[in-house]
């Protein structure tokens, strides 16, 4: 028994090690222009397929099955895909889960448009780069479209770009370094809770093609600017769109910094390490929770009723566990929250952490029956949306299940039983003290 | 002696065989639907007793008492044992008890469908009872045979219409006879009698609250008539105590009795003759002069203390007000414009002239000549009777569903006039003419009427007083048998063609008949139902109008959101709310409510009239009750106040959930050359927007005769990335035109170095 099991766990483990990586190109120097950028990729277990994005061979799926779990579109030029290819099978794959990495650039092609607009986001007009005339590297140039974006801008979640440090030459964490850009911006509608601005620009910067004469108002100033956006669908897909092809090149992961006005200087710029975090984030191996189990049953009990009776106490566990190095461990939080909802939630409490690394909360369900379910919706940033709903019906008492006897009814008792009584006298009074004892027999 | 005796053998021998052959003939001629179609329950509320009945003889009556119906009303559930009148389930789970006791094994359902039918012999016997006790034995043959057969009742009780109405009209009927009975006997054990069949009538049917209020108006009056007397106190006060307490032992029933103003009249009245008992007492202590004004000071007083106490207690909460309902009875549009759920059911709507001939035909002209027989002889029970004609005609003429607590009445006053009739026809010569009448009565359909008058000639009825008719030749007497016994055969014509034709249909299956008389049956709705049940999540949660819901519940077995159990009209309203609202606004709703499934009914294909659609305005009106602020009925008609669905229609209707929900894809369906496609043969006309497409809820199923559709509702997660539509992007694209073909698979790149040989590299633009 033993032994099948643990080699269905190794091929389960290998499985998911080896992810399989539909890398498109423009061309093939790419795929030497982003060498540390793919080998960190490989080292991490991925295995990398790289193909020139007009292939006619190009298939994401076989007979119905995805042969890749992750796309990595580094084409920003392409018009239209060869093969099987288009935005639609690409949105379709996105809507089966798959994740999907795409860096444009400023000369973006209307097959990436036409991607970016499913996903919820535009990518600025054709030959627009963002500029920034205060931060641009020393080696812009002078255009200033090679800007240094400062760590600070990233988003605030350290689940898809890391805590925003590296370990410095004397092996001390120190802030990040500023980060290297050279492309497009990326325009996000803000209302949208979906689509996350991971990098935008500093309020210096806007977007607009610096070869003409600013006639209009860019599409995008200051932090509007977003160089890099990220999508989580609502199936949990995760899509992530750059807007600068170079951020992820050799170029300018080794590349010193220099800030000419400012005079400062960094040995390295931090678009490794955030390089490395979002790729992490996109192909999911940060941030994926899922519900192991959930329990819920009275206080004292350990299985489930059938149905709970109105004003019961219940116990209501749940186990969360989140993907660490392709390994389930329990997550780690103090604000994940139950509700008990009937339309409306009647109870919302916040979960508490067992010693085993369960969740539990404990309520009196309230004196209202009806169907209700059990809801916990953990919606965090960066972290896949964990939402288990279970349904349980909640009756009103049984007939049984009453007081049976009300304090407040004693009077009536007391009446009910005395007059019984005092008839019973009475008939005996009626009968015996008459003058006529053959009276009685007439009604 | 020897005669006598076998004079009285012989009557009760016609007796017997008359109520014997009015229960065959009335349950024969309730049995068609179940010839035409099969054993199957009808209609909506049957289908939820069925469904109640059959959980009750599988786990049992406490288990029954305490269920609580996680499927309907979700997410707010039922109590069904407090909220439903136990006593249909109660009997005909005692009857298949019973039956499978003696190793019969017949299927509950088969119990339920005949229920009705085997009830109505009962009602028939418990007729001829209290007829025979208001009038003689011959007016209640009469009565009887009319029961059986009178369409206005066999509209509730043909096989498979398993309603309350079907034992209640029965125990009805019986309580009015024991109470009759009381009162003419004084004797408290019949009026012990009187309160035990009402505690079935209150178990089996919410118009208990017509006997609760009739029988304490009958004392009233008898009392304010001088004919107060110790039988009349002694029935009344043992039947209403011990009938109020019976009552209050049915848990839907609960408090009421004594907490809502409909029962305050019997209590009024309780106290009432309690006081003139009292006051009849002192008389016999007091002189007569002192006790006459004595006597209207106690009884003024007593009426209006008794008046002051419920109106003061209305006031303080302690009484409910009148119920809707019962305002609706007073005031005809009272419902209309203060409570669309109720005025929405076409069974409350005002009764027309025309159904009052189309349920009772050659009763409606009769009985008020045997009202006119009662008043002219009048005697304490003759008073009840009186009353209940007068109140049930009343009642009758406001709610059509009230016809069926008027046609007993109807029998029983047509009974009296026939059985005067013929005994003023009949009684002069008595040789020549039983023989004839027999002749002639013989070819009348139903058996149970032509042994009349051997039977009502046969009694010496003491309070009649026959006067010789002077002048009255044999020809003229003649003729009038022979009309009465025409009237009498076209009656019988005219109540079994009406159940056939108009009450016998299941209103589940629906028939047609072609040109050349074939008959098709449409099955849609079970085909619906059973798709449902097949094609489902065991806990899918369907929306439907309420109209639906106990069908979804029985013959699906899925969840329901509302159903015809109309207690809660916000969640109504909320349905309502969504079915007119648009696509996105609804989805909202559907969201919260959690719904799978939306299923509407659909007529226009085949013409049926009773569809969503056409009750469509009914759900805009309920939702605008609780939701003014979004819903506005008069949005949904065109500026000539109108409600079209053609291209004329207000573009509110013409973008409501329900209308996309009818139409969808219909106007691509065209049903025949002589028409456009996408026309409607409910309404005749084209229907107005044809060309849409649904966003939020996809097509699941639609029946042969696209009668009932179904949709699923898109869950959230499928409408998985926040796409831009082209309209609102900000960077405008050009269009790329594909270079793709069969041939050709390979993409373009822009700004792609091409390689050419034998050529400088271009770039291609």
């Amino acid at each position: 028994m033993r032994f099948p099991g643990i080699l269905l766990i190794s091929l389960f483990i290998n499985s998911i090690s080896a992810k399989s990586t539909l890398v498109l190109l423009d061309n093939v120097l790419i795929k030497e222009t982003h060498y540390t950028f793919f080998q960190s990729l490989r080292d991490r277990g991925y295995e990398l397929t790289f193909k020139i994005a007009d292939d006619s061979s190009l298939h994401l799926a076989k007979y119905g099955e995805y042969i890749y779990e992750n796309l990595i579109i580094f084409a920003p030029s392409v018009e239209e895909f060869g093969g099987s290819l288009s935005v639609d099978t690409i949105t379709q794959f996105i809507d089966d889960g798959g994740n999907v990495l795409v860096a444009a650039s400023s000369s973006t092609g209307d097959a990436i448009r036409e991607l970016a607009s499913e996903c919820g986001l535009e990518i600025d007009e054709e030959g627009a780069y963002v500029i920034d005339h205060f931060n641009f590297d020393a080696t812009d140039s002078g255009q200033h479209t090679k800007i240094i974006v400062p760590s600070k801008n990233l988003i605030d979640a350290p689940v898809i770009v890391g805590d925003k440090t590296e370990i410095d030459n004397n092996s001390e964490k120190q802030e990040l370094s500023p980060l290297l850009y050279q492309g497009t911006g990326i325009l996000i509608d803000t209302e949208n809770p979906l689509v996350l601005p991971l990098l935008t620009a500093d309020s210096t910067a806007y977007s607009y093609n610096p070869n003409q004469p600013i006639k209009e108002y860019p599409h995008a100033v200051g932090k509007n600017v977003v160089l890099i956006a990220g999508l989580q669908a609502r199936n949990n897909a995760r899509v992530v769109f750059s807007g600068s092809l170079s951020f992820f090149s050799d170029e300018f992961i080794t590349s010193p910094l220099e800030k000419p006005q400012d005079e400062i200087k960094f040995n390295r710029t931090g678009n490794k390490i955030v390089a490395d975090e979002i790729s992490k984030w996109v192909f999911k191996e940060h941030g994926t929770l899922r519900v192991r189990s959930v329990k819920h049953h009275k206080l004292g009990e350990t299985e489930p009723p059938k149905a709970y009776t109105v004003m019961d106490k219940v116990v209501y566990t749940i186990e969360i566990d989140i993907l660490k190095d392709g390994e389930w461990v329990p997550f780690e939080a103090d604000d994940i929250q139950l509700e008990f909802v009937r339309i409306d939630p009647f109870i919302r409490t916040t979960l508490k952490r067992q010693s085993s690394g369960e969740y539990q909360a404990k309520f009196k369900i309230p004196d209202v029956y009806g169907v209700y379910q059990f809801k916990v919706d953990y919606d965090r940033v960066g972290y896949t949306h964990l939402y288990s709903t279970t349904q349980v019906s909640v009756r009103p008492l049984q007939h049984t299940q009453y007081e049976r006897f009300i304090p407040s009814a004693y009077p009536y008792y007391a009446s009910a039983f005395s007059m019984m009584f005092g008839v019973f006298i009475f008939s005996f009074v009626f009968l015996h003290f008459k003058d006529e004892p053959e009276k009685k027999k007439s009604d | 002696m020897w005669k006598l005796n076998s004079k009285g053998g012989f009557t009760s021998l016609i007796i017997f065989t008359v109520l014997a052959l009015a229960w065959i003939a009335g349950f024969a001629s309730r049995l068609f639907a179940v010839i035409r179609f099969e054993s199957i329950i009808h209609e909506f509320d049957p289908w939820f007793n069925y469904r109640a009945t059959a959980y009750m003889v599988e786990h049992g009556f406490y288990n029954f008492l305490n269920w609580f119906d996680d499927r309907a009303w979700y997410p707010l559930g039922r109590i069904v044992g407090g909220t439903v009148y136990p006593g249909l389930m109660i009997t005909s789970g005692s009857i298949h008890y019973i039956l499978h006791l003696l190793n019969i094994n017949v299927h509950i359902r088969d119990v339920c469908v005949f229920l009705a039918p085997i009830f109505s012999g009962l009602t028939a016997i418990s007729t001829y009872l209290l007829t025979k006790e208001l009038w003689s034995t011959g007016a209640g043959l009469f009565a009887a045979c009319f029961i059986a057969i009178v369409p206005g009742y066999i509209s509730r009780s043909v096989a498979g219409s398993y309603d309350n109405e079907g034992i209640a009209i029965f125990a009805l009927q019986f309580t009015y006879y024991l109470w009759v009975k009381s009162v003419k006997s004084g004797s408290i054990f019949w009026s012990c009698m009187t309160a035990l069949s009402y505690f079935y009538m209150v178990s089996a049917w919410g118009g208990y609250v017509f006997i609760i209020n009739l029988i304490p108006l009958h004392v009233f009056v008898l009392i304010l008539m001088g004919r107060y007397s110790n039988r009349l106190f002694i029935s009344y006060t043992t039947f209403y105590i011990l009938g109020l307490l019976l009552s209050m032992q049915i848990p839907f029933v609960g408090f009421q009795p004594i907490r809502t103003s409909e029962h305050m009249a019997a209590s009024g009245v309780f106290a009432l003759i309690v006081a003139v008992a009292a006051l009849k007492y002192c008389q016999s202590v007091l002189t007569k002069s002192e006790f006459k004004t004595f006597f209207y000071f106690g009884v003024l007083a007593v009426a209006s203390i008794v008046f002051l106490a419920v109106v003061v207690l209305t006031y303080a909460g302690y009484i409910a007000p009148w119920s809707g309902r019962f305002y609706s009875l007073w005031d005809v549009s009272y419902a209309k414009i203060h409570i669309p759920i109720i005025a929405s059911v076409s069974e409350h709507q005002p009764t027309t002239w025309f159904s009052f001939f189309f349920d009772l035909h050659v009763l409606v002209p009769t009985f008020p000549a045997g009202l006119w027989y009662c008043i002219k002889n009048i005697n304490d029970e003759r008073v009840f009777v009186v009353l209940y004609a007068l109140s049930a005609v009343y009642f009758a003429g406001v709610m059509v569903r009230l016809m069926l607590t008027l046609t007993p009445v109807v029998c029983i006053l047509s009974g009296v006039a026939f059985s005067t009739l013929l005994d003023f026809y009949l009684r002069d010569n008595d040789t020549p003419r039983p023989n004839e009448s027999d002749d002639e009565e013989e070819k009348a359909k139903t058996g149970g009427r032509r042994l009349y008058d051997k039977a009502g000639r046969v009694p010496k009825m003491k309070h009649e007083q026959v006067r010789e008719p002077d002048g009255i030749g044999s020809n003229l007497r003649s003729f009038v048998l022979v009309v009465l016994v025409l009237l009498l055969m076209l009656f019988s014509v005219h109540c079994t063609w009406i159940t056939s034709n108009a009450y016998s249909s299941p209103s589940v299956v629906l028939a047609s008949y072609g040109n050349d008389g074939t008959r098709q049956i449409l099955d849609d709705f079970r085909e619906a139902y059973y798709w449902l049940w097949q094609n489902t999540q065991d806990d899918a949660r369907i929306m439907s109008w309420w109209d639906y819901g106990y069908q979804i519940a029985g013959m699906a077995n899925r969840t329901t959101l509302v159903d015809n159990n109309t207690w809660n009209n916000s969640h109504i309203a909320l349905v309502g709310k969504a079915m007119s609202s648009n696509e996105s606004a609804a989805y909202k709703i559907m969201t919260s409510l959690d719904v799978d499934y939306v299923l509407v009914i659909f007529g226009g294909v085949i013409g049926y009239s009773g569809d969503d659609i056409n009750k469509f305005l009914w759900m805009v009106r309920i939702a605008e009750g609780e939701h003014p602020q979004e819903i506005r009925e008069s949005d949904y008609f065109t500026e000539q106040g109108e409600f079209r669905v053609d291209a004329q229609g207000s573009p509110t209707l013409l973008n409501c959930l329900m209308y996309k929900l009818s139409y969808y894809r219909f106007g691509e369906l065209r049903l025949d050359y002589r028409n456009p496609p996408g026309f409607d043969r409910t309404r005749n006309t084209i229907i107005g927007n044809k060309d849409f497409s649904l966003t939020y809820l996809e097509e699941a199923y639609t029946t042969e005769h696209w009668l009932v559709r179904i949709y699923r509702v898109k869950k959230p997660h499928e409408f998985n990335r926040p796409r831009i539509p082209v309209s609102s992007r900000i960077i405008k694209s050009q269009h790329f035109t594909s270079k793709k073909n069969s041939k050709r698979r390979k993409g373009t790149l822009k700004n792609k170095a091409l390689v050419v040989k034998g050529k400088r590299p271009l770039k291609q633009s």
